[in-house]
């Protein structure tokens, strides 16, 4: 008994201190804590304690001059509210916990994401995936590029559902990237295993696929490996691209909009663009592909030269 | 060229000092959801809009430590009611799960006693404590404020909260 209560002072102390924006001592509360279990209890309930009351005694007048009745009715509506925010508080926690999460980024904009199990995901320009807190071996990629990084485990593989299909990875670095309806996967290392229940498709180092929904007519074909996921370092390679869709990813990886004109927009062209000049000048990628780049207001049009 | 976004401070610090939030984490009772919980602090500072921050270690411990007691919380609301359903359905089965009478009671009790018990340590630690954990004031301007120094703060606070930690458990053992 004496000892809990000499538990209770030192939580008491350490939720005084750590209470306040200005505390910096947090290896010291870790040492507190470690030294027995029963300290992050006593914590929890010492700071839980001061959180109700501060909740309830935000109505609780601090002097006698309210009549008696009046501020515990005040003060009982306010708990009830009090009690409905920790509710939702709650509810938005385990929606948190079940639920799974969007990570999104906008155009020009590249950023990794750590998973949990070790594996990362580099997002490119106006990508948009989406993850799940509970399980981090499964992500779908609803648009945009995204190279992932995963730690193999036999026993739990790495699932990218994109589109219609499924990417079960086999351990492995990929470049997944989802234009209108159509998915393209390139393998950098390991392998890959495209809808191994529908139709399989085995990729391996320098293999690449592209697959339009509503089909399951694979398009096979290989990349240099060193080229695969290069354009984390701001390059963008097409192989046989239209120009509509060229258009489309050098937006979303410089920020920069690019259309194609209609009587342009279906040609198909091969060439691989540094995007630092493009981003100094949008005209630069002209000569690249035989076409003239010219300015509408805020876009660059890309059309006949 | 790299197109890849520097992580800004925060994030820095978040993987500089991954290894001693999840430490962290666990000496606060995590136990085996510390990765998860670790992940969460991520995801809270990567997604939100957080600005420039002062001390971003001291950020990153405490949302991490805000993080355990939202989870602390919810888990005893979760229990409380578990409890009021069992109560409310061992007297009339399966028609209400609206909490006892007796809670209700109670409850609104709790702003009146922490209201009594704070009134009765004395006017300054009242007004200390409302000043800190309700207006939200920082302890040094607090200490400001009321002419008193830094460590008289601690003190009036700790009396403070050990008072309406009393009230606290008076309530749930009733």
């Amino acid at each position: 008994m004496r000892q809990d209560e000499r538990m209770t002072d030192e939580a008491i102390a350490w939720a005084v201190r750590t209470g306040d924006p200005s505390f910096e001592e947090w290896d010291a509360f870790t040492a507190w804590l470690e030294a027995d279990p029963a300290h992050a209890q006593a914590y929890d309930r010492a700071v839980a304690g001061v959180m109700d009351a501060a909740e309830a005694g935000s109505v609780a007048p601090a002097n006698d001059d309210v009549a008696e009745e009046a501020p515990a009715r005040g003060g009982w509506r306010w708990l009830a509210l009090a009690a409905s925010v920790v509710l939702v508080a709650m509810l938005g926690f385990i929606q948190l916990r079940d639920a799974s999460y969007v990570v999104e980024t906008a155009a020009g904009e590249t950023r990794t994401v750590a998973l949990a199990d070790g594996s990362d995901v580099t997002l490119g320009g106006a990508a948009r995936i989406v993850l799940d807190r509970e399980d981090p071996r499964i992500a779908t990629l609803e648009q945009g590029r995204a190279l992932f990084s995963v730690r193999h485990d036999d026993a739990d593989p790495f699932v990218v559902n994109v589109g219609e299909q499924t990417l079960v990875d086999a351990g492995t670095v990929f470049d997944v990237a989802r234009m209108g309806k159509t998915t393209s996967v390139a393998v950098s290392e390991g392998v890959v295993l495209v809808n191994p229940e529908r139709k399989l498709a085995r990729l391996e180092p320098g293999d690449t696929l592209s697959v339009t929904d509503g089909s399951d007519a694979y398009r096979l074909g290989t990349a240099p490996v060193a080229r695969i996921g290069e354009w984390r370092d701001g390059r963008l390679t097409f192989d046989d691209a239209t120009l509509g869709e060229i258009a489309h990813e050098l937006s979303s990886s410089t920020g920069i909009a690019f259309s194609a004109a209609p009587a342009v927009a279906e040609r198909r062209v091969t060439g691989s663009v540094a995007l630092a000049p493009v981003e100094q000048n949008p005209q630069a990628i002209g000569p690249l592909f035989g076409v003239a780049v010219r300015r509408e207001g805020d876009s660059w049009i890309i059309d006949r030269p | 060229m790299s197109s890849n976004r520097a992580p800004n401070g925060l994030e820095a610090a978040f993987l500089a000092n991954r290894e001693r939030l999840l430490r962290f984490l666990r000496a606060r009772g995590a136990g085996d959801a510390a990765e998860d919980l670790l992940h969460e602090v991520w995801l809270k500072i990567s997604t939100a809009a957080v600005g420039p921050v002062a001390a971003p270690v001291a950020y990153l411990y405490r949302t991490a430590d805000l993080l355990m007691i939202d989870r602390y919380r919810s888990e005893r609301q979760a229990r409380r009611r578990d409890k009021d359903w069992s109560e409310a359905a061992a007297t009339v089965p399966g028609v209400s799960d609206a909490p006892s009478g007796e809670r209700v009671l109670i409850a609104r009790d709790h702003a009146r006693l922490v209201a009594e018990a704070l009134d009765a340590l004395g006017p300054r630690p009242a007004a200390i404590f409302r000043r800190h954990r309700i207006d939200g004031v920082q302890q040094r301007q607090v200490a400001e404020e009321f002419g008193v120094s830094l460590s008289t703060v601690e003190s009036d606070l700790r009396r403070a909260y050990r008072a309406v930690l009393e009230v606290r458990e008076r309530i749930d053992e009733a």
